[in-house]
């Protein structure tokens, strides 16, 4: 038996500074691309197609792991500690930038911190939308914000949860506008979507994909969006910044990152491999399929969009505060 | 009806047809097999899955994973029956009769009454999901908070009743299971709560390894801290199926069990294991035998055996119905069929009749594939219990820890385990009982975060709960519950409940 431990222990000291050697020829062995979120999100529906997109640019295994809890920081945590070889990539949405400035909003060591990742490529970036029930009176964003200030704190949103990226859109609109909402959290955006068609909420920040079967059946009315241009497929609906609230931008995004300190020749052949997999006509269908349009921007560009970004966020986050400490 | 029916015979010929038939095959065959593994439930199962079905159409697509989730319904039980450890987490109430049985050497009438059951619920909640999805699925999103309130408030009331032997004792184990429920992010505030630095725990302690550890691993170190160990059961085949008197017993709870399973199905949440609670509570409290419970009474198999399968199709009504998920496994399944382009809705039904009626139909098949499936397996699984003891523990512990660990690829998950495995043990010694813990687990923070949502709604006016009508109707059942009951205690001082205790206690000693 202890012939044996030894025999293992000796092939194992043998074997791995081979596979150290290995890992020249980038890559060698199977990828893991880790989705903070559970399987059925947007962080997952984008990671699927993304892998299997690799997959076929690379030759080589990229697999798809659901690393979930604490609203993603468990996984982006993992992937922030895991050696950064290029075999541990990280596929985040726009939480990744709000989740330390929460931490800091309630002095706790942050889980992790934004300059732990290397941004390696944008797949996708949606702008949100503001929805009421159609039986609502609001018929356009001005109505909504006139009413809302007129009736402070009275109108009430759900969102996909405390910090979560359908609260974010909404404190940024209320900042911009002056307004008060009342805030109703939920555990995702599925129950958020719940609560506005029950009739429990009177609005809701949602992504356009989602609520498109529900503006089309009448039962939601969609007021403005969140986005530099005005959304393809609702192209009546005007943005923020058109009706005068430029501060009001957000977008769910979702983008590939590897932990800080992954070599510069594995990061370009990343972001070469990512730009040819999103024109593959494979992963065009998916997305398509699931209405988000792919928007893509790596190196000096994607940077430049996610600091302006977590920007944004980080301010909305710090206004928002304690939630408790407000009253 | 004669149009419904005319749907029906359309999607049965899309059903039936070869290549349907093979996924919905597949699907069973999966969800048994995630069902068996004790924690590895049907929602890992059908994200496991998901990649592969990109290739498939969407009605194939959903075919298969439906049947991965009914089919873990059906595996669910076999653990629960021969080892106690829930193989997910719907069959947590199996343990307490199910293993009971099997002790008594009926562990094949109880499979075999679990899967009869779970074929019927199955069966028989289609039906309802055919004729009334969107009628049901209008008035389960009436729902809100304040109405989920109300709801959890009364089955908290209706655990208390249902309770055997010290109503305090079961109540401090519910209490217990409530403040365990506390641990993890405020949903309100984004506080991290008990968590003590370890992000895992921001999601709280989740149901099955609590669920695991206090049922499996408790019945572990018990049977291995007895000074003799417990003798081996030969089962003989001739003892595999249930007798008359069993299927008699096991008639009314699974029929109840359809109905209560497929109704507490349609609301959002984890319906189908809520739904194998109530079913618990309400056939302990029909029963003419409340002292058989918790000592193997067939009724604490078949209805909520029969609850989480018919939860399942009730599930898939405001799914289909409306296109909204009432939890993370339909929400799953959405995503399959958007994937392919079908849009999910109020329009499904009319626009996509092939996929809605194909599925439908798939339902009625996958069933009967199931049944035929599981009953033979019952005497291959029973063998599992003449496996001898030093052997057997070793081999569950490490199944368990697996399937555990599987969940969320948690090692913190394992560790819960293994610390509710202690307590469970402990509760044990001191005669608590573990199954209020975990129902307390599966309530807190669903229960605390409707009632936060409800206050934040009404901007904390408590009136919420009696100015909306359903809620203020289940309020009223609540205090009528509790009302009966202070009856019955000051008309008669003892009931059953005492006299069960003093039973119980005759037999301790």
């Amino acid at each position: 038996m202890r012939q044996g431990v030894v025999t293992l222990f000796t092939l194992l000291a043998l074997v791995t500074p081979l596979a150290a050697m290995a890992q020249e020829a980038y890559p060698s062995r199977p990828i893991t691309l880790v989705a903070p979120f559970p399987p059925g999100g947007v962080a997952d529906l984008t990671a699927r197609p993304v892998a299997a997109a690799m997959e076929k640019v690379l030759r080589n295994p990229v697999g798809v792991v659901n690393k979930t809890g604490a609203a993603g920081a468990v996984g982006m945590q993992y992937v922030a500690a895991s050696k950064p070889d290029g075999y541990t990539l990280l596929l985040a949405l726009s939480s990744i930038s709000i989740i330390p400035e929460a931490d800091k909003v309630f002095d706790r060591p942050p889980a992790f911190t934004v300059d732990q990742f290397a941004p390696i490529a944008l797949i996708s970036a949606d702008p949100t939308i503001l929805v009421v029930p159609a039986d609502k009176p609001w018929k356009t964003a001005k109505d909504f914000i006139e009413d809302a200030r007129k009736r402070p704190g009275q109108i009430s949103y759900s969102s996909s949860g405390i910090y979560g990226t359908l609260h974010m859109a909404m404190e940024l609109l209320s900042h911009a506008a002056g307004i008060r909402l009342r805030h109703i959290p939920t555990p995702g955006a599925g129950p958020a979507l719940t609560a506005i068609l029950g009739g429990h909420v009177d609005a809701l920040a949602s992504g356009p994909a989602v609520v498109l079967p529900h503006l089309k059946s009448g039962k939601l009315r969609a007021l403005a969006g969140w986005g530099d241009k005005r959304v393809a497929a609702l192209p009546d609906v005007p943005t923020f910044k058109e009706l005068g609230y430029p501060d009001a931008e957000f977008y769910i995004w979702a983008g590939v990152f590897a932990p800080k300190g992954t070599p510069e020749p594995v990061l370009a052949k990343l972001r070469e491999t990512l730009r040819v997999a999103v024109g593959e006509p494979e992963f065009k269908g998916a997305m398509d399929k699931l209405e988000t349009p792919i928007v893509f921007k790596q190196g000096e560009e994607f940077q430049k969009f996610f600091d302006a970004d977590a920007r944004r966020l980080a301010a909305g986050v710090r206004k928002v505060g304690r939630v408790e400490d407000k009253k | 009806m004669l149009e419904t029916l005319g749907n029906l015979g359309a999607g049965f010929s899309v059903a039936l047809s070869p290549p349907i038939l093979f996924y919905a095959f597949v699907g069973c065959v999966i969800g048994t097999l995630v069902g068996v593994l004790p924690g590895v439930g049907p929602l890992a199962g059908i994200s496991l899955l998901l990649p592969a079905t990109f290739g498939l159409d969407a009605t194939r697509a959903i075919v298969m994973l439906a049947g991965i989730y009914y089919g873990a319904m059906y595996g669910g039980s076999t653990t629960s029956i021969l080892m106690r450890i829930p193989g997910e987490a719907a069959s947590v109430m199996t343990c307490i009769d199910g293993y009971a049985m099997a002790r008594k050497g009926r562990a094949g009438a109880a499979l075999a009454i679990a899967a009869v059951g779970s074929y019927v619920a199955g069966t028989g909640s289609i039906v309802g999901l055919m004729a009334l999805a969107p009628p049901l699925a209008t008035f389960a999103l009436r729902f809100g908070p304040p109405e989920y309130t109300a709801l959890y408030v009364l089955g908290l009331l209706v655990l208390a009743y249902m309770s055997s032997g010290s109503m305090v004792k079961s109540l401090a184990m519910a209490a217990l299971g409530l403040l365990l429920g506390m641990v993890g992010i405020d949903q309100m505030t984004g506080y991290f709560r008990y968590a003590y630095g370890v992000v895992e725990l921001g999601d709280g302690l989740g149901v099955v390894p609590v669920a695991v550890g206090l049922f499996g691993v408790a019945e572990i170190l018990a049977s291995a801290g007895q000074p003799a160990p417990p003798e081996v059961i030969k089962p003989r085949m001739r003892e595999l199926l249930p007798t008359r008197q069993e299927w008699r017993e096991s008639g009314w709870p699974i029929a109840r069990g359809t109905v209560l399973g497929f109704l507490i199905g349609i609301l959002p949440g984890s319906a189908h294991i809520i739904a194998s609670f109530v079913s618990y509570a309400v056939e302990k409290r029909w029963s003419r035998h409340p002292e058989q419970f918790g000592h193997g009474a067939v009724a604490g198999v078949a209805g909520p055996e029969s609850a989480n399968n018919s939860a399942t199709s009730g599930a898939m009504v405001p799914m289909l119905a409306l296109g909204v998920p009432s939890g993370p496994i339909p929400a799953v399944m959405l995503a399959a069929i958007m994937v392919h382009g079908v849009a999910p809705g109020p329009l499904l039904i009319q626009q996509q009749p092939q996929l809605f009626w194909g599925f439908i139909a798939s339902m009625y098949v996958g069933n009967v594939m199931l049944l035929i499936l599981n009953l033979p397996l019952v005497g291959l699984f029973v063998n599992i219990l003449r496996v001898p003891y030093p052997y057997l523990y070793p081999a569950i512990l490490i199944f368990a820890t697996l399937g555990v660990y599987a969940v969320n690829n948690s090692v913190v998950d394992v560790w819960i385990m293994l610390v509710t495995g202690l307590l469970g043990w402990l509760l044990r010694k001191l005669d608590f009982e573990t199954a209020p813990v975990v129902l307390g687990v599966v309530l807190a923070p669903l229960l605390e975060l409707s009632l936060r949502q409800s206050l934040a709604m009404s901007d904390g006016h408590y009136g919420i709960f009696v100015q909306r009508p359903i809620a203020a109707t289940l309020l009223a059942a609540g205090a009528a519950l509790v009302l009966l009951n202070l009856y019955s205690f000051v008309r008669r001082g003892l009931d059953w409940r005492a006299k069960l205790a003093l039973a119980e206690k005759g037999e301790a000693q």
